[in-house]
């Protein structure tokens, strides 16, 4: 559920990638006798083989023993327990302008579209997407310890939620400006550019 | 990593190449409050997955009876090491093998089949003798913001006093033009970037922003737009 400008609407997520635009590409391989060779993980004692799902992930106190996930305290940078947040299911999220430079600072970890639901409409937000604006939430699919950044942003003709964190970006500084010197320029329409990268 | 590129005026510097992470607000701590760290760990290997058993034992009845007898499926001298400096191989029956020909199977979105070709791994061209060009091609921000998504982005650091005023540079005029630039490899300038031999290819622009004296310039990396797939209709 979003809210915007008071006007609240119900969504559906529809999760997209390269594959669903593009295509795919798999490797297939082969030895020398053309029998089908497949791609392992080789264990630093040079004998170990292990498949997709062959590792674990342990979690370890400062003595190197384990320590069950389930025990962990998440806190912030200050080292205070924080608490859990909710899933953005089932709530209305109340969707803010967002700077533009904010958007593109995010390290994007999906893509999702979004669709009426059935008997819905999604206008009003298509119509103030078409303005350019981009708008931002707090954003989280299951609940857990901290929200990514979700904005919903639109190209001429659906609404798009991309969901990500904010880089850690660092302005580098020295003493000095230059000037600059004019060369051939041109303005281009993003049509130019192939995507079609396969 | 170094990159290779060239500027406004055609001159090219190497400067430094750096990978971009989210920022992290929350970390974890024990009961006690110090904080923990996570290792990963060999849970099985091929010799103890189910395609092995089911060669020395013929049935999964056989192998269910193994497992509650004598836990075939574990070997407990090196299950649980932590796993360091691990490495990929290929391997047929022959086991581990060197001498391999690799062929790519391309398909559609449809999931039908465009074509199988050998495959090509393209070199990395971010820093090669031939810098990334300045290709004076602009794209408003804007409008880029809305036709692409940026999924992955490096901060071009400068190295020295003299790279500090050709990244300023080059950062000030794309701030100025609230543009990024089309940065494109190759001897014609006409590539779209690779990172790693054989690594995926991404069209990159190069974004600017200053901020009194200090500069910041990324180069963003897309490889996907802003558009509905055909395969999904809105009126689905």
């Amino acid at each position: 559920m979003l809210s915007l400008d008071g006007e609240e609407f119900s969504v559906q997520l529809t999760k997209i990638d390269r594959e669903d635009l593009y295509g795919s590409v798999e490797v297939e391989a082969f030895d020398e006798k053309g029998n089908p060779a497949q791609l392992l993980v080789l264990a630093s004692d040079g004998k170990t083989l292990l498949n997709k799902g062959g590792t674990a992930l342990a979690t370890l106190d400062k003595n190197g023993n384990s320590v069950e996930r389930n025990t962990l305290k998440p806190v912030n940078m200050e080292g205070v327990e924080i608490d859990t947040v909710e899933s953005s299911f089932g709530v209305s999220n109340k969707l803010k302008v967002a700077d533009i430079d904010d958007y593109l600072s995010q390290v994007v970890k999906s893509i999702y579209i979004l669709d009426p639901v059935e008997d819905g409409d999604i206008k009003f937000l298509l119509d103030h997407l078409s303005s350019g604006l981009i708008y931002a939430f707090p954003f989280s699919y299951r609940g857990g310890t901290e929200y990514d950044n979700a904005f919903v942003i639109g190209n001429k003709d659906d609404a798009f939620m991309i969901i990500g964190k904010q880089a850690r970006f660092q302005f580098a500084k020295l003493n000095q400006a230059a000037h600059l010197d004019a060369m051939e320029e041109e303005e281009i329409s993003g049509d130019d550019i192939d995507f079609d990268l396969l | 990593m170094a990159i290779n590129i060239s500027n406004q005026k055609n001159r090219d510097a190497l400067v430094a190449f750096e990978a971009v992470m989210p920022v992290r607000n929350v970390h974890f701590v024990d009961e006690k409050g110090n904080a923990v760290e996570t290792r990963r760990l060999l849970k099985t290997d091929i010799e103890h997955d189910l395609d092995s058993l089911l060669k020395k034992r013929k049935s999964l009845s056989a192998i269910s009876k193994a497992l509650i007898k004598e836990d075939p499926e574990i070997d407990i001298n090196a299950f649980g090491m932590f796993l360091t400096d691990t490495s990929k191989v290929y391997v047929s029956k022959k086991g581990i093998i060197h001498l391999v020909d690799e062929v790519e199977v391309v398909s559609n979105p449809d999931g039908s089949l465009r074509e199988r070709r050998s495959r090509k791994k393209e070199a990395q061209n971010v820093n090669t003798d031939v810098p990334l060009r300045w290709t004076g091609k602009f794209i408003k921000k804007e409008d880029a913001a809305h036709r692409f998504v940026f999924t992955h982005k490096r901060q071009l650091i400068h190295v020295n006093g003299l790279t500090f005023d050709f990244l300023y540079d080059m950062a000030k005029e794309l701030h100025e033009r609230n543009s990024f630039l089309i940065v494109r490899g190759g001897e014609k300038g006409d590539k779209p970037i690779v990172m790693h031999r054989g690594g995926l290819q991404y069209n990159a622009f190069l974004e600017g922003r200053i901020k009194d004296d200090e500069y910041l310039l990324i180069l963003q990396l897309s490889n996907i737009e802003l558009k509905r797939p055909k395969e999904i209709s809105s009126e689905s």
